[in-house]
């Protein structure tokens, strides 16, 4: 009993000890910030990396969550008689929730896992002790580039999911399912709040997850063991990781949004 | 009991260690190492696995700066060293890693132009000229538009050999630069250190194994053991210098000195025999 609340307070305590590491990394990236401003075009190359490279899987699954919501939402909203508020339910929904949630998700999935794969190989393959030798920084050079880009990229990218669900959710509601052209979108932009729903919602709430999940993935990158193994736990922590604190965040940013 | 060789207090000493003690995860790697490496000489570094060779090197470069004791490189103690006064040494130093370290995304030329774009404002042509320059030098100058992926080991370690001259360094160090070299290969980097060497005025520190190729290339060798120096000397007479640790590890036996086995416990009782039972 003892030996198994040992383990479990040891737990706790490597949790809060990298968490505690992952902030003070944070910090040594924010200080290098400046520095690493000598390196745009390695952060516009991982801007297009992690950013125009996700835009496939970030549009067809808008696409697809907008068509299932727009479906959903139809026949619920038809047993009250209010299919016509179809449209302002899909937008509010993607807004507010889905939208962010979902692209972070993806995000973490398809860019995360790339950048801790990335750096971890890179820390393997003695790169990362090269720069240091060549007197180049590689929090600036590598982890600040990326952790920029993610921050940068998870807006846009929540931006094209939200426009795509919502043309998803107009596929199937006007085209497929015969609701009025006008009333859809009038219904919408009667109740879409462009400060509330898209500057907090899929602005802040986006940036706030982009951070999160460009500091989790370069951070698990930057520390993993320079084995193979060590990368594929890395990989693995990312998305686990990602994936808790964008819902933990996106209840607390809820909270104190609304 | 490890019989320590003085180090003799040398003025034109590029790198001075003295009193160094490290130790890692309880072992005691080096116990007050003394150690002076001469300028413009090729110096080389040998000694049996796991005993330091390239924890010294990372000494030498502030890569590890946990031990006790003094590292001068050039008169700058590095252990004190602030991190900017650290990358400004660095700037003087080329370090050829153990596996090469080219950056993957980037092809030869630009491994090599690394350096230069990230510390200087060069024009375009004249960068382009020092690392046709240096890809020539090691003889990769038709190799300038392959990717890292695409060269084989050899030709890896000499387009990082590229990259680490191409600041005209005061010092290189190469870690284990001729593993996995073909006999041609070996020969040309072994001709390429000594002209470097020679003709640049750089001071050179080896980590390697093979005496033969040290014999050719190296100026002054140090063995190290048990976290001591426990010969040194010129390296086509080491050998014979009559030491059981020179006779032990240039005579590649197993009794000696130095332990073959890690330690462990007893062998019969690892296999499941009790005693008296064999």
């Amino acid at each position: 009993m003892s030996a198994q609340t040992g383990r479990s307070n040891n737990v706790v305590m490597d949790s809060l000890a990298q968490i505690g590491h992952c902030g003070l990394f944070l910090l040594r990236i924010l200080a290098s910030v400046p520095r690493s401003m000598r390196y745009v075009r390695e952060t516009v190359r991982q801007l297009w990396f992690v950013g125009a490279m996700s835009l496939t899987i970030i549009m067809t699954c808008g696409l697809f969550v907008g068509m299932v919501l727009g479906l959903q939402l139809y026949h619920v909203l038809a047993i009250f008689g209010g299919t016509s508020a179809t449209g302002s339910v899909v937008a509010l929904a993607i807004y507010r929730e889905l939208g962010p949630v979902v692209t972070a998700l993806l995000f973490a999935g398809r860019a995360g896992t790339s950048i801790t794969a990335e750096i971890g190989l890179m820390r393997a393959t003695d790169q990362i002790a090269a720069m240091e030798m060549m007197a180049v920084d590689p929090i600036a050079y590598v982890a600040a580039p990326r952790f920029l880009a993610g921050l940068i990229a998870m807006p846009l990218l929540c931006c094209v999911f939200c426009a795509m669900g919502v043309f998803g959710g107009h596929l199937v509601g006007v085209s497929w399912l015969g609701i009025d052209n006008g009333t859809f979108w009038s219904n919408m932009t009667a109740t879409v709040d462009v400060w509330q729903d898209i500057v907090s919602g899929v602005v802040w709430k986006s940036a706030a997850f982009g951070a999160v999940i460009a500091l989790i993935a370069v951070f698990q990158g930057y520390t993993t063991p320079p084995t193979s193994e060590g990368v594929a736990y890395a990989t693995t922590r990312t998305v686990v990781a990602s994936s808790i604190a964008i819902l933990a965040l996106d209840f607390v940013l809820t909270a104190f949004l609304m | 009991m490890t019989t320590t060789v003085p180090a003799k207090s040398d003025d034109r000493a590029l790198v001075r260690i003295r009193g160094l003690t490290t130790v890692l995860s309880g072992k005691t790697v080096f116990d007050a190492l003394d150690l002076d490496i001469p300028r413009g000489k090729v110096t080389a570094i040998m000694g049996p696995s796991g005993t330091g060779k390239t924890t010294l090197l990372k000494h030498i470069t502030g890569q590890m700066r946990s031990g006790r004791g003094e590292v001068r490189v050039d008169g700058l103690n590095v252990p004190e060293l602030s991190r900017d006064q650290l990358f400004q040494l660095r700037e003087r130093i080329g370090y050829l890693f153990q596996n090469s370290a080219l950056l993957t995304d980037f092809d030869v030329f630009e491994n090599v132009a690394f350096p230069l774009r990230q510390h200087t404002k060069l024009p375009e042509v004249l960068i382009r000229n020092i690392v046709l320059t240096k890809l020539q030098a090691v003889g990769l100058r038709g190799a300038a538009a392959l990717m890292p992926n695409e060269l084989s080991g050899g030709m890896a370690r000499r387009v990082a050999l590229a990259r680490a001259i191409v600041f005209d360094p005061m010092l290189i160090l190469y870690d284990e630069p001729f593993v996995g070299l073909d006999p041609i290969a070996l020969n040309q980097v072994l001709k390429l250190i000594r002209t470097l060497n020679d003709t640049l005025g750089i001071t050179s520190v080896l980590v390697a194994h093979e005496l033969a190729a040290i014999k050719e290339v190296a100026d002054h060798v140090f063995l190290i053991a048990n976290g001591k120096v426990v010969a040194q000397g010129d390296p086509k007479t080491i050998a014979d210098d009559g030491s059981p640790w020179t006779r032990q590890f240039f005579g590649g036996e197993a009794d000696g000195p130095v332990p073959f086995q890690y330690p462990a416990g007893d062998y019969a009782q690892a296999l499941g025999f009790k005693q008296g039972e064999a």
